[in-house]
C-alpha cells in the first residue's frame, strides 16, 4: 500500500517535470527565434549590398560544432567504459588517465574559449582565414562581408577540434565513471552469480543503470561547448562593432542552443535523481 | 541422514584467502555431499562469506584478493584458467538482501533462464512458472507477473531471487544468510524451502544463527577465526562436539 503510494507519486513527478521540460522548449524556441529575427532584419538594413544568407551557414557552424563534440563526448563516454569497467583500480594507466582527467576537468570552460579565440582571430581585426573563412564578397578589409563558416581541412581546424576534445573529453569521462561508479556492487555481483558474462552484466545492468546520468553527461558537455563557442562570436562582436552582423545570430543561436541543452541535462539529472532512489529497495 | 556413501560434489583442500596481508581463512580442507544442505556456522566476521564467495569464485572481482589451495568441482580444479561464467551457471548464489532487477517479476524470473541460452518465449513462459511454484510464490504472484518486484515484501522478493537462480538450472545453490533481513513468518518459508530444494539440488548455507543451521543442515562446519574448527554430520555438531570451542559456540557461550 505504503509503496503503491510513492509509486504514483514518483510517476507524478516525472509527469511534472516533463511539463516543466517541454514548457520551456516552447517558450524558449520563439524567444531565441524573435531575437535572431531582429538581428537579420538589422543587419539587412545596415548592409543592403551583402545579401545575407544568414540561416544556412548558421546551422552549418552549429552542426559543425554539435558534430565535433558529440565525437568528443563518445570518445570521453568509450574512455570512461574502458577505464571503469576493464582496468582494474591499480592500473597505471588508468591512474594517470584519471589524474588528467581531474586537471583539465577542473579548468573552467572559459579557458578553453579564451585559447580558441586567440587561434581565430588576428590582432587585425579580420578572422583568420584558415579557420573561419568568409564567402565568397571576402574581399579582405571587412567592408563587405560574405557569411562566415569554419573551413574544415586547415590546421587551425584540427586545433579547435583539438581545443573541443581537450574541453569535452575530461569533463564527460569524470562524470560518467562517476555514472558507472553509482552501480553499486551488490547488483552487479547478484548478476554475476547467475553466470551473466561481463557484457551481459554491462547490458543487463550497467547501461540501463547509468544511462539517464551519461545521457544527462553528454548535453551538459555538449551545452559547455556551445556556450564557449558563442562567447567567442560574443567576443567578436563586442570587439570589432563594424564586423559582419550574422555573428550576432550565431552568438544568440548558440548561446541558447547551450541554454537549451544544459536545462535538458538538469532535468535529465533530476529524473534519474527520482528514479535511483532505488526503485528495487524502497526504504522502509 | 546417510553420509558416507553419498558421492561428493565439490572437494576443498588446504584453502587459504588473504585479503591484502590479512588471511582470512586458513587451510580449510572439506568435502561437501551431493544433494545434502551443509551449513557453515560461526560469529561475525569469521569467514563465511568469503568462504562461500569463493566457491563460485564471485571474489575473483575483490581487489586485493589472494588464495592457495584447491577448490574441485565434480573433480575439477576451478582454478583461474577455467571458465567462471560456466562455473557459476551450475553454482548459483542467492545474498542476504534480496537484490531484485530491473524489469518485472516475469523478467526477474526469465533472464535466469535467459542467462543459460533459453530464448523461446513459450519455454520461457513455462520455466517462470516452474521456478516460480518451486518457490511457493507462484500463487501471490501469478497476477501480477508485468509488474515491478518493488511491490513485493521483502521475504517475498527473497523468493523471487531463489526462483531467479534456479531458473538457471544450478546443481549447486549457496545461500548467505538469506534470512538476514527477513522476519520470523518469512524465516521459516525460507527454512522449509531449503529442505524441499534438497531433492534436486546441492545446498551450501552461511549462517550465524545456529539454530538455524540445526533445522535446515545435514553436514554442518564450524568457521572461528578463519578456521574450520569443526566438519561433520550436523546432528554430531551439535549434540557431541568434539572441539571445546565447537561446544562453547553451540550452546551459545561464545561468539
Ligand atoms: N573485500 C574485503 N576486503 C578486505 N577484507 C574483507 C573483505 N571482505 C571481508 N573482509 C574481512 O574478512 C573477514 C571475514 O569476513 P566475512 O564477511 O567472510 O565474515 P562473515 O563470517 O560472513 O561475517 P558475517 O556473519 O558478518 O556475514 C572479516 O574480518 C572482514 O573484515
Ligand atoms: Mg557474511
Amino acid at each position: 500500500m505504503n509503496v503503491m503510494t510513492t509509486c504514483a507519486l514518483r510517476k507524478q513527478k516525472l509527469v511534472s517535470q516533463i511539463i516543466t521540460f517541454i514548457f520551456i522548449g516552447i517558450v524558449g524556441a520563439p524567444i531565441s527565434g524573435v531575437l535572431q529575427k531582429t538581428y537579420a532584419a538589422d543587419t539587412e538594413a545596415a548592409s543592403a549590398a551583402t545579401p545575407l544568407n544568414t540561416l544556412s551557414p548558421l546551422l552549418d557552424d552549429l552542426y559543425t560544432v554539435l558534430s565535433i563534440s558529440f565525437v568528443a563526448i563518445l570518445f570521453g563516454i568509450a574512455c570512461a567504459f574502458y577505464l571503469q569497467e576493464w582496468l582494474p583500480q591499480t592500473n597505471w594507466v588508468r591512474r594517470f588517465i584519471e589524474s588528467v582527467v581531474a586537471i583539465l576537468g577542473g579548468v573552467p570552460s572559459i579557458f578553453y574559449g579564451i585559447l580558441a579565440i586567440g587561434i581565430f582571430f588576428t590582432d587585425a581585426g579580420t578572422l583568420k582565414t584558415v579557420g573561419i573563412v568568409r564567402g565568397p564578397q571576402d574581399i579582405g578589409d571587412g567592408s563587405a562581408l560574405g557569411p562566415l563558416s569554419f573551413q574544415y581541412d586547415t590546421p587551425v581546424f584540427y586545433i579547435v577540434v583539438l581545443t573541443f576534445i581537450l574541453m569535452v573529453t575530461p569533463m564527460t569521462i569524470k562524470t560518467t565513471q562517476a555514472a558507472l561508479r553509482s552501480v553499486a556492487t551488490p547488483i552487479r555481483e547478484a548478476t554475476y552469480a547467475l553466470g551473466a558474462s561481463h557484457w551481459q552484466v554491462l547490458r543487463r545492468q550497467v547501461i540501463p543503470i547509468a544511462l539517464t546520468r551519461i545521457l544527462a553527461t553528454g548535453c551538459r558537455a555538449m551545452s559547455s561547448a556551445l556556450a564557449t563557442v558563442a562567447l567567442i562570436f560574443g567576443i567578436y562582436i563586442w570587439q570589432y562593432t563594424n564586423g559582419p552582423r550574422e555573428m550576432s545570430n550565431r552568438f544568440i543561436l548558440f548561446l541558447s542552443g547551450a541554454l537549451f541543452l544544459s536545462i535538458f541535462s538538469s532535468v535529465l539529472i533530476k529524473l534519474c535523481a527520482s528514479a535511483s532512489a532505488d526503485p528495487t529497495h524502497p526504504t522502509r | 541422514m546417510q553420509t558416507e556413501n553419498v558421492p561428493s560434489i565439490l572437494s576443498v583442500r588446504n584453502l587459504s584467502i588473504w585479503y591484502g596481508d590479512k588471511q582470512v581463512l586458513r587451510d580449510l580442507s572439506f568435502e561437501v555431499k551431493q544433494g545434502q544442505v551443509t551449513a557453515f556456522i560461526g560469529p561475525t566476521n569469521s569467514g563465511k562469506s568469503t568462504l562461500v564467495r569463493c566457491i563460485n569464485r564471485l571474489n575473483d572481482f575483490t581487489p586485493n584478493f589472494r588464495s592457495t589451495g584447491d577448490i574441485l568441482f565434480r573433480g575439477v580444479a576451478m582454478g583461474t584458467a577455467s571458465d567462471a561464467t560456466a562455473l557459476r551457471k551450475q553454482i548459483g548464489m542467492v545474498f542476504r538482501k534480496p537484490i531484485p532487477f530491473r524489469g518485472s517479476i516475469y523478467e526477474n524470473v526469465a533472464y535466469g533462464a535467459q542467462i543459460s541460452g533459453v530464448n523461446a518465449s513459450t519455454h520461457l513462459d513455462t520455466i517462470v512458472e516452474k521456478n516460480l511454484r518451486k518457490t511457493g510464490l507462484w500463487s501471490e504472484v501469478e497476477n501480477i507477473l508485468g509488474e515491478t518486484p518493488e511491490q513485493l515484501s521483502i521475504g517475498q522478493q527473497q523468493l523471487l531471487c531463489i526462483a531467479r537462480a534456479l531458473a538457471v538450472e544450478p546443481e549447486i545453490l549457496i545461500f548467505d544468510e538469506p534470512c538476514g533481513e527477513l522476519d520470523p513468518i518469512e524465516t521459516v518459508k525460507i527454512e522449509t524451502l531449503v529442505r524441499e530444494l534438497t531433492k534436486d539440488y546441492t545446498l551450501i548455507f552461511a549462517t550465524n544463527k545456529r539454530r538455524q543451521a540445526a533445522r535446515v543442515s545435514d553436514v554442518a562446519g564450524f568457521l572461528y577465526c578463519g578456521e574450520l574448527i569443526e566438519f561433520g554430520a550436523t546432528e554430531k555438531i551439535f549434540t557431541n562436539p568434539q572441539d571445546n570451542r565447537t561446544e562453547q559456540y553451540v550452546t551459545g557461550r561464545l561468539g
